[in-house]
């Protein structure tokens, strides 16, 4: 059985209300969560560089204090 | 103590256990991830039935025709939209009583959803209301009530987003949460206090209601839908707004830091 739905435009532009706003409700927090995310993965990188960077300052450091 | 009373008092000990434990951070991050996609796939489950049912099974109202089955998503938007602000005002009064953090973010994240809800009562009611009344609108006590919510709402979350310190933005929206509290038995009472346009009450929790029987089963399945969907929504923005707020906190890198190797190990993949 098929259905016909031929219902009056009022019916129909009701649930494409409904529909958009839903769908805006799970979108959103998955794209604010990605957004997040990303910032936190990039401030992440730059913490994990900039530790290396301070490690292999204080390797050549002790270096060049025991060639002395 | 009989042995019922110790049932009760065992239950309530397991319930304010697991209320403090959601209470810490990574705790509440970790159910919410947990908890939340089972939430979203009931919410489409019941959804997708009850949308079937609303548009297809239930045969048109013998006044109304097809127009009534705007009903079954106006209904259920409305409930929710109330019962959403008094979650809101519960969690409102946690935060402002016992200062816990968690509270102050559920309370704020219920806003946008809550509004959303009250958007879709009225638009599906004044697009009901058109060919029903022959008017987009009228200025009656329950349609005013309920767009003095939506400002409400939208109120709340302007008052969030206009402080730089999070906790004390969620404290001062919290106040005027509780300020807005008045209006929920305003909309309930509306159609008995005064003389309104909108029909009264027609589906009772105690009692008997006036709507045909064949009209409750996908009232009910999207009234549980949505349900769901609030559940899944919260949750969901709740994190979102705990992880933005402890991004410098070891707990947020430590759930990151498997992600932060995938995707080391991709670059690296990506380079070679």
């Amino acid at each position: 059985m098929i259905p016909d739905f031929e219902y009056a435009a009022f019916v129909w532009s009701s649930y494409l209300v409904f529909a958009l706003v839903m769908t805006w409700q799970v979108v959103q927090p998955m794209l604010r969560r990605r957004r997040i995310k990303k910032q936190l993965l990039e401030q992440f990188e730059e913490q994990q560089a900039a530790r290396l960077m301070q490690n292999r300052n204080s390797q050549n450091q002790n270096f060049r204090e025991n060639r002395i | 103590m009989s042995h019922q009373d110790e049932q009760v008092w065992v239950i309530w000990k397991t319930l304010k256990r697991w209320f403090h434990m959601l209470g810490s951070p990574p705790t509440f991050s970790r159910f919410a991830r947990t908890v939340s996609p089972w939430l979203w796939a009931a919410f489409a489950i019941c959804l997708v039935y009850g949308i079937y049912l609303a548009l297809y099974v239930v045969p048109p109202d013998y006044q109304q025709s097809d127009t009534s089955r705007i009903m079954y998503i106006h209904v259920p938007s409305a409930w929710q939209a109330m019962l959403i602000y008094v979650i809101m005002a519960v969690l409102a009064s946690i935060a402002l009583i016992w200062r816990i953090r968690m509270t102050e973010i559920m309370a704020m994240s219920c806003a946008p959803i809550g509004a959303a809800f009250t958007l879709i009562c009225l638009v599906t009611g004044s697009i009901w209301g058109r060919p029903m009344w022959g008017t987009w609108w009228e200025w009656d006590a329950r349609l005013t009530s309920m767009l003095v919510l939506l400002f409400i709402y939208i109120g709340i979350m302007a008052l969030y987003a206009a402080f730089d310190d999070r906790r004390k933005a969620a404290r001062i929206a919290s106040v005027l949460v509780l300020a807005g509290a008045v209006n929920i038995p305003i909309i309930h009472f509306s159609v008995e206090w005064w003389t309104t346009l909108h029909q009264g009450q027609t589906i009772r929790l105690l009692g008997e209601s006036s709507l045909h029987s064949s009209m409750m089963p996908p009232l009910l399945w999207l009234t549980v839908a949505i349900k769901f969907m609030f559940g899944a929504a919260l949750l969901d923005r709740s994190r979102n707004e705990l992880l933005e707020q402890d991004q410098s906190k070891q707990w947020v890198q430590r759930e990151l830091e498997g992600q932060f190797d995938a995707r080391q190990q991709t670059r690296a993949a990506d380079h070679a």
